[in-house]
């Protein structure tokens, strides 16, 4: 009988332990809030939405105050300036072009400009006018909406890796 | 007993001694075991694993501790270990979808992560160690974390001043405030204007109760099932700003017959020039002329028409004032002559300017008016209404106030309504439990009682005095997130000192330059100051900017500057008495420090160094990617055809060293001209003078749909 009843209580003083032992680590994803920060319709094909991160959202702001003008077929203000140009200035969707090129050439166009970059002088440097951060916000942006979409490379590209 | 037995019993005994033992040594294990299986320490183990299998380990792993980490930052009420678990938080090469979370680095924010914790921005529970209680509410807990597309109301916490980052929070402040949310409840940063909707004190000199029944009734604007907004039937895509109050048929039929006996001004008709309508009255170009005047005012600026093109109708036009397509069937014809002569003179604060109309001029809009923008269906669903008797006029002007109208119209004689619905400021910090949720079948929690609530005010309260907007999702994010950003006053004085305060914006200058001012109301459409709005040019630092005989021309004859822009702003019939006092105000006190008019001799401006300019212009810089001269060049800059005239050499000159210290959002870039250049850039845009010729091509223009609406628009 006492025997008995010494089970029990070795049991019930137990149970906590496997109670806590059941709330094991549960899949971290489901928590984590899935909606995005901002999106951005994908510009050939409006009924795709691409969803962009904190950076890429600010690389979409800045985008369109300063870069739509030209590299945009339509500006907030209606016509685009970018028929009115030669050389013809890129798509800033076209992944075509734009994925060949690393991070680090876009960040030296944007900043120093096309004369410093051999390419036309129509294209301003931004070094002046906006952050380093701001610069590199575009450049993500770039990646969320290009068409063919972006893939980064294996490693983090350097000036020596194949353009 | 003898030995024997004794022996016995022992022996029995050992062995349950010996069981106790083990059970005894089993219990005593639970603990270390418990704790060894603790969630975070869970966490913290797969992250020296996970970090076994990077590159950079090393790295990683630098400033591991097996232990909690906690942020403490005791003024501020901030106990955040949410980087327990999350431990590459400040790791940059963690980024990307590929790491598995909760390891993932947080994407570069203004605010580092390590010194303000997660919690401040995304709530939950900070001093939680388990993932649920952490993210999700619990009974301890009503804040759970915030879902990603509201975190910029976070932001709006401290940042009372408007950031540019924060596109949501502040097109949801600017919700608040066009809505005339701040009628009814207390909002943080939202004052009261003068004026919310208009003064009703004449209401019935202007419409009449037929008029009134059908419009409290349906609001013109009306949104289908789809969340297609429609005025008086044709598309838009502007926001309502008078929202819809449940009313039945006896509440209607009072309502209208109050509000069409305020009648506190009578309106006089006006006479016009008998020799005027006798050259008009008979002619038949007489309404086509009135269109044509009207489209030469610029009208369509503020004011929205309905326009056919290709089969399809649409609206086209401002949206500072009402829409005005049938606006001929709405109007006694006798207060629409007066009111074009003196807009200020039935509503004070309204935000149309007194235009120096002509008689002719006057007739000719008045007559397309009354005949051309009307609908003679407009009233047919409206019942016979008969004369308002006394009893429906004692409970309209009790309804009048029940309802809130009064929070929003004011009427002489009436006390304005203050606070009529709850206090707002501080609805971002509440608990679910202090919410009501009535019979609403929707998660309990502060996001989705806000969002339940605007959407449809009876579903958490069916009592609810509130009435019915019309939101799209977008809009109803915004104004959400800025609802959520409104926390009160900050709880301690640490939290106050973070607190980027507004900036005081107003702009009213005594004098006879404000006289004029208030009259043409420049801050409908122009900025000074930051206080006005944004549909012109700012004019801050028009003095520095332009030359006084260039805006004296510009005022009597406008046109635009911006390649892409169709002119906008409205020929105001001015004096040159008006124009003068505007200019030379302008030239005095809207000026920019660095321009300075001392500092420039116009001696050093050399033909040799216009032709240098030249060159700089076309060759090296390649200005006319966004400029253009004489017909060519880009469409992103003003033309600059007649710079020499328009600008002054001091503000090119500042301009060209820095353009954003005059201008912070302009979005020409800031480069590196030497002082050489600066000066031979200067000496050519001087060169450039084109006469001022006037616009003769306006009226065949279409008037252009406002562009406000489209992000970014650097002006």
């Amino acid at each position: 009988m006492r025997l008995r009843r010494m089970f029990l209580v070795a049991l019930l003083a137990t149970l906590p332990a496997v109670h806590g032992c059941r709330k094991a680590a549960s899949t971290s994803a489901s928590h984590a809030p899935l909606i995005s920060y901002d999106t951005e319709a994908d510009w050939t094909d409006p009924q795709k939405i691409i969803p962009l991160g904190y950076q890429e959202a600010q690389g979409k702001r800045v985008f369109y105050q300063y870069c739509v003008w030209c590299h945009a077929d339509a500006s907030p203000a209606g016509p685009s300036n970018r028929s009115n140009l030669t050389p013809v200035p890129t798509l800033l969707n076209d992944g075509s072009v734009l994925n060949g090129r690393n991070d680090e050439y876009l960040q030296n166009m944007i900043t120093l400009g096309g004369s410093a970059m051999g390419k036309s002088a129509m294209m301003s440097p931004y070094g002046k006018t906006l952050t380093p951060e701001e610069i590199r916000s575009v450049i993500a942006f770039t990646r969320a909406v290009a068409q063919p979409p972006y893939q980064p490379p294996a490693r983090p590209g350097s000036q020596y890796s194949p353009k | 007993m003898s030995v024997e037995e004794m022996g016995k019993v022992s022996d029995r005994l050992l062995r349950l001694l010996a069981l106790c033992t083990i059970l005894f040594l089993g219990v005593l294990a639970i603990s270390p075991i418990k704790d060894f299986r603790r969630e975070w320490k869970q966490y913290k183990r797969s992250y020296v694993k996970y970090a076994q299998t990077r590159p950079d380990t090393k790295k990683l792993l630098a400033d591991y501790r097996p232990d909690i980490d906690q942020i403490w930052i005791p003024g501020m009420n901030v106990v955040d270990r949410c980087t327990t678990c999350h431990q590459g938080i400040t790791q940059a090469s963690l980024t990307g979808a590929a790491v598995p979370q909760p390891y993932r680095a947080h994407p570069p924010v203004p605010h580092n992560v390590r010194d303000w914790g997660c919690a401040i921005c995304h709530r939950g529970q900070g001093a939680a160690t388990e993932v649920a209680e952490a993210h999700e509410s619990t009974l301890a807990w009503e804040q759970p974390i915030l879902p990603t597309r509201f975190i910029q109301s976070s932001c709006g916490t401290c940042h009372y001043a408007n950031l540019s980052q924060t596109p949501q929070l502040t097109r949801g402040r600017e919700l608040l405030a066009e809505l005339n949310c701040q009628g009814c409840h207390r909002l943080r940063g939202i004052e009261r204007p003068a004026m919310l909707g208009p003064d009703l004190t004449s209401v019935g000199t202007k419409v009449r109760r037929e008029w009134i029944y059908k419009w409290l009734k349906e609001p013109r604007t009306i949104v289908d099932k789809d969340g297609n907004a429609v005025v008086n039937g044709y598309e838009t895509e502007e926001e309502p700003r008078m929202p819809k109050f449940r009313l039945d048929e006896t509440q209607l039929r009072a309502l209208s017959a109050y509000l069409s006996v305020q009648r506190a001004h009578p309106v006089t008709s006006h006479k016009f020039d008998s020799r005027v309508v006798a050259a008009w009255s008979k002619n038949p170009e007489l309404v086509s002329q009135g269109e044509l005047r009207f489209k030469q005012m610029f009208c369509s600026t503020c004011h929205s028409l309905a326009v056919t093109r290709a089969g399809e109708t649409k609206l086209i036009g401002g949206g500072i004032g009402p829409e005005l397509t049938k606006v001929g069937s709405k109007v006694n014809p006798d207060w629409l002559a007066a009111w074009l002569r003196d807009p200020q003179g039935y509503l004070p604060h309204t935000r149309m300017s007194r235009y120096g109309w002509p008689d002719e001029d006057l007739y000719k809009v008045t007559q397309y008016i009354t005949t051309k923008l009307t609908d003679s269906d407009l009233l047919a669903n409206v019942p016979q209404l008969g004369a308002p008797t006394d009893q429906e006029i004692d409970l309209g002007k009790r309804l009048f106030q029940e309802k809130g109208c009064g929070s929003c119209h004011s009427i002489a004689g009436l006390n304005p309504q203050k606070d009529f619905g709850p206090d707002l400021s501080a609805l971002g910090a509440k608990n679910a439990s202090e919410l009501e949720f009535g019979k609403a079948a929707i998660p309990h929690n502060l996001v989705s009682y806000i969002q339940a609530k605007l959407q449809d005010p009876l579903s958490v309260n069916p009592r609810a005095r509130m009435p019915q907007y019309n939101w799209n999702q977008a809009d109803l994010d915004a104004i959400t997130t800025a609802l959520l950003s409104m926390k009160g006053a900050p709880s301690t004085s640490a939290l106050q000192n973070l607190v980027v305060p507004q900036k005081d914006t107003s702009f009213r200058p005594p004098g006879s330059f404000g006289e004029v001012y208030e009259r043409y109301k420049c801050y409908t459409c122009h900025k000074f100051n930051g206080f006005g709005g944004d549909l012109a040019p700012d004019l801050t630092y028009e003095g520095s900017r332009a030359q006084r005989q260039w805006i004296v021309e510009f005022l009597k004859n406008p046109q635009t500057l911006r390649p892409t822009l169709v002119l906008r702003m409205p020929q105001f019939n001015m004096s040159d008495k008006d124009a003068a006092t505007l200019a030379d105000y302008m030239s005095l006190a809207l000026q920019h420090p660095d321009a300075n008019a001392a500092s420039v001799d116009t001696k050093e401006f050399t033909p040799a160094r216009a032709a240098l300019g030249k060159q700089l212009y076309e060759v090296k810089y390649q200005c006319q990617a966004c400029h253009t001269i004489g017909g060519t060049g880009g469409y992103v800059g003003p033309n600059l055809n007649n710079a020499g005239n328009w600008l002054t050499p001091a503000w090119i000159e500042a301009w060209l060293r820095n353009p954003q210290a005059l201008v912070p959002d302009t979005i020409e870039p800031r480069r590196q001209f030497t002082d050489e250049e600066i000066k031979s850039l200067t000496a050519y845009l001087l060169t450039l003078r084109a006469g001022i010729k006037p616009q003769k091509s306006a009226a065949a223009h279409s008037p252009a749909p406002a562009s406000n609406s489209a992000q970014g628009v650097g002006r």
